[in-house]
Order: structure tokens, then sequence, then C-alpha cells
């Protein structure tokens, strides 16, 4: 039943060209005087890394990704991991409920939600509009299901029902329960969700271009600007992105020992 | 005994209101920033200013948005065929080798760009096969020139910046499927006289085709409402959905809300059908291989 040996290494030679050319390139266009007109680059220089990491902006819009993403990452932790204990626990039925949603937040493009909120919620005078607000909204409905699918698989994984009888027996109670018992048993999902929704905000352009625009620039943002302007510049952004995706993708396979994209819920900020 | 009084008070409990309340939060949450918004935006597609009317779909029927209603179908099945069927290919590759190591590393990279998109993405392609890109200079060495024939500020160069996060995603979407063929099955078909290509036609494919149509669906929404990368690589120059609602958003062409509307909603029944089939399909294929 196994490939033909030749054909193997043909398939996986190619796939792997593919998937590694344009990262290994943009990264060495970075530290390349001029890769433009010769077949290896001229020269190397650290010089468009120095002028692109000195600018205030650089630094503006790092910290404003970090804000966002992790404040996303926290909100969503706090209100997903005790509904799913809840769910799981008393109501196993409203399950449904936060499968639908999460297939919903991956079915709807983020330029519709964005037309929809600022549609929505511009005729309504709440602090929300064209702030970082809706931006957080926007963002943790996006990723709700990068939260919900790996709590909610901990909770499978682990004999929740009884932990919670034996936890109720000595007094304790549901939030006690909740804290001191049940999270440190679902550490690896919460943590592993946690950083997804990190990443997904951190990479995050449409919503953030659409709802916030300028007034609250983000590294993607400050990334695109870039791509119009100085690629080499914007290449050394680039690569920064790719290394923030790839640090936290291995930190969640390192964590849970199994691969980052839960199933059938998976890829945001396209 | 005890543990069967113990479910029957939880069903109780459960079928008590007070049952919700913890659930309401999140519940709330999603309502307010996405059923409610989403609903309105429905509702005042079809609203004018006399009431109820199709006048907003009327007004997309011009040249150029079904143009870009083209554009975007013909990308996304592009996109998502040559994603399964490469992904697929490339994953029982990756399964079928020998070395341990060789397919953890190669599942890893999958996983990890996967999580690659957007505008980095992007720039990348950019380095890469731009019009002075690496891979351009090199073909250009050895006397192929890709331009002015291709350009990857195009529709084309745009499908292969897509397929960069399609590839990977249907490798992480096969897998368990692939996985799933058992050896025995192989053996017990030769066993019975069949050849490698009468197993694959008769035995395998048969099992694997909910998993390849559900992949597809979901392959097919991504592509669809994608428009980082779209936006970053070609800008306005490639007519898409995506990109005409964000241009209607911005307010650049003439503020024509309702039009936006409309597109918006038409958008969303393409991709919530795809997502529907998805998740029909994968149930289908969960219970049949359990």
């Amino acid at each position: 039943m196994r490939m033909n040996v030749f054909w193997r290494s043909l398939i996986l030679t190619l796939f792997l060209a593919f998937m590694m050319i344009p990262v290994i390139a943009t990264l060495i266009f970075s530290i390349s005087t001029r890769w433009d007109r010769t077949l290896l680059p001229e020269g190397l220089t650290l010089e468009w890394w120095k002028k692109v990491t000195t600018r205030g902006a650089f630094r503006l819009t790092l910290r404003n990704s970090f804000f966002i993403s992790l404040a996303t990452a926290l909100a969503l932790g706090v209100l997903v991991t005790p509904t799913a204990y809840w769910a799981h626990i008393r109501f196993p039925q409203s399950k449904v409920i936060f499968e639908i949603m999460s297939a919903l937040s991956f079915g709807i493009p983020g330029v519709i939600l964005a037309l929809s909120l600022i549609r929505f919620y511009s005729g309504i005078p709440l602090p929300l509009i064209n702030t970082p607000n809706i931006l957080l909204c926007a963002c943790m409905e996006l990723s709700f299901p990068f939260m919900y699918r790996p709590v909610a698989n901990a909770l499978d994984s682990i004999d929740v029902r009884t932990l919670t009888e034996a936890s109720q027996s000595l007094g304790g109670s549901w939030f006690q329960t909740l804290l001191r018992v049940i999270l440190p048993n679902i550490t690896p999902g919460v943590l592993s969700g946690f950083l997804l929704v990190f990443s997904t905000v951190f990479a995050e352009f449409t919503l953030t271009n659409l709802l916030v625009g300028a007034r609250f620039k983000t590294f993607p943002i400050y990334l695109v600007e870039f791509t119009r302007f100085d690629g080499r510049q914007a290449s050394a952004l680039a690569v920064i992105s790719f290394f923030v995706a790839w640090v936290v993708s291995l930190l969640i396979i390192w964590i849970t020992g199994k691969r980052a994209i839960p199933a059938g819920g998976p890829v945001a900020g396209r | 005994m005890e543990a069967q009084s113990i479910n029957i008070l939880q069903i109780k409990i459960s079928r008590k209101w007070s049952a919700w309340i913890p659930l309401l939060p999140l519940i709330i949450f999603s309502i307010g920033f996405q059923i409610i918004p989403v609903v309105s935006l429905v509702i005042s597609s079809f609203t004018g200013k006399q009431g109820i009317t199709l006048v907003n779909y009327q007004r997309a029927f011009t040249p150029f948005i079904l143009d870009a209603f083209c554009n975007s179908l013909r990308l996304s099945i592009t996109t998502a065929l040559l994603g399964v069927v490469f992904g697929a290919i490339v994953a029982y590759a990756i399964i079928s080798s020998p070395k341990k190591y060789v397919q953890d590393a190669l599942i890893a990279l999958a996983d990890v760009t996967t999580n690659f998109g957007g505008a980095p993405l992007a720039f990348a392609f950019i380095v890469t096969l731009g019009s002075t890109g690496i891979i351009t200079l090199v073909l250009k060495s050895v006397g192929i020139f890709l331009y002015p024939n291709f350009r990857i500020y195009s529709i084309t160069g745009l499908a292969l910046a897509y397929l960069y996060f399609q590839l990977p995603l249907m490798i992480m979407l096969i897998l368990p499927s692939l996985l799933g063929l058992k050896k025995e099955w192989w053996e017990a078909a030769i066993n019975l006289g069949a050849n490698n290509l009468k197993y694959w036609r008769f035995v395998a494919l048969p099992i694997l085709v909910p998993s390849l149509l559900s992949s597809f669906f979901i392959l097919f929404a991504n592509s669809f409402g994608a428009y980082a990368t779209a936006w970053t690589l070609t800008g306005p120059d490639v007519n898409i959905v995506t990109v005409q609602i964000a241009a209607l958003i911005r307010g650049e062409v003439q503020l024509e809300i309702g039009l936006a509307d409309a597109l918006a909603v038409v958008s969303l029944s393409i991709v919530l059908l795809c997502v529907g089939g998805y998740l029909w399909l994968a149930n289908r294929a969960r219970r049949s291989q359990t």
C-alpha cells in the first residue's frame, strides 16, 4: 500500500520547496543590500532591520498588536472556560449552541462581520464604533472557536463528573471546583486556546483595517503600509510575523503534544 | 444505584431554566456581536425607502459586480479543487513515509503554515515571484521568462498564494481519514485479486469521498471569504467580492450602502451553505468511521 519511493520523494520535495522558498526568500531578502538584479544577493546587511525597528511606529504598532491579542485571549478565556465547564457538567444539550456559534464564527467572512457591526452599531450611542472596543469584540467573535474547541476537547478528555462530585462532597463550591480542581486538569487545553487566539488576532488585518483603520494601527496594518513604500523594510516585518506564528504553533505542539489546528474550526486572518 | 439517582437529579437540574443562567453571558455576547448585526444586515438589504424591496439586489446586476462574483467563485473553486487533490496526495505521501521523524516534521510544517496567511504571505510571494522575485530571476537565468505572461499581482498569482494556505489546511483536514484506512482492507482487496488501482477505485476512495467533499467545502469557504491576502497582493486590481465590499465600506467608491448589504448577503449565503455542507458531511464521515 506504500507509495513508490521515487514518487514519494518527488512529491514531498516539491511540497517542502513550495512551503519553504517564500519564507526563506523573505528572510534573505530582508538582510540583503540588494537582490533584484542578480541571482544571489549582492551583499548582506542588517540596515533594513535596524531602520525599521528603530521607528517609533514600529514599537507602537507592535505594542498595539500585543495589547489587542492579549486582551482578546484573556477575555475569551474568562468568558469561555466557565461556560464550557457548566455546559459540560450540567447542560450537555446546550453544547450544540456553541458548535453552531463556532461554525458561524468560522463561516462569516471578516469583511462581512465588519460591515454588519459598522451598520448596526453606528446607530447606537455606545462607545464602540471607531474605537478599539469594537475591534476587541469583533476579534473575540472571530476567534471564539479557537478558544472553545481546545477547552471542550480538554473537558472531554478528563472525568469531569467524578472530579466535580469529589470536590463538592468535600464542600467545594461550584466556582472553587472550577478554579482549584477542573482548571489545573485542563490547563493544556486552556493554554493552547489562549495561544491560538493570540496568534490569530496578532495576524488579524481585515477587521482592524475596516473597523478602526488608522485610529488604532496594529502590526499587520503597519506591514501592509510598508509593502507599498519600502519592500526591504517590509520583508523584515514579514519575517517577524512569520516568527510569531511559528513560535506560537510550536509552543502549542509542545504544550499539548498534538497539532495546533483544531479539526473543523481552523484559520482566520486571510 | 447511586449513580443513577445523580443522573436523574442532573437531568432535572438541566431542565430547570436556572441551568441557562451561567451560559447567558457568552450567548448574549454572541447574539449582540454576531446574530443581531448580521440579521439586521439581511433585513436592511431587503429594505428601501418604500419598505420591502429587491432594489438593492437589482443594483448588483451590473457587469462589474457580476464579474466580481465570477472571479471569486472561479478563484475559490480552483484553489479548493487543487488544494483537495494536491493536499490529499501530499498527506498520503507523508503518512506512507517510513521514517517517523520525517512524518512528524512535515505534519508540524503543515500545522505551522496553516497559520501563515494574509499580509506577510502576500509579501513573501512578491519577493519570490514578483517581477524581480528570486524564482523569477532564477528562471530568467536559465532562459525562461515568466513576465510579462505571468504576473503575481493577477488572479493567477492570487490563486498561487491562496494555495499556500489551502494545501496545509487540506493536509490537516484529511490526515485523520487517511490514517483511518486499515491495512487489512488493502490486504483483503489484494487477496481477492485486486491490484493497487482497483483498491483505490473500489475500496479507499469510496471511504474517503465524504471527507474529501467536506474538505472541499471548507477550503471553498476559506478562500471565498479571504480578503487580507488579496488586498496586500493585488490591491484593487483584481475584482473579487470581498475587495468590492471592503471598498464600499471604506467609501472609496460612491457611498452605496444598500449595495454593500446586498453583496454581503449573497456572499454570506454562499459561504454558510458551504459551512453547512461541511458540517453535515463531516458528521456523516465521523459516524461511518466509528
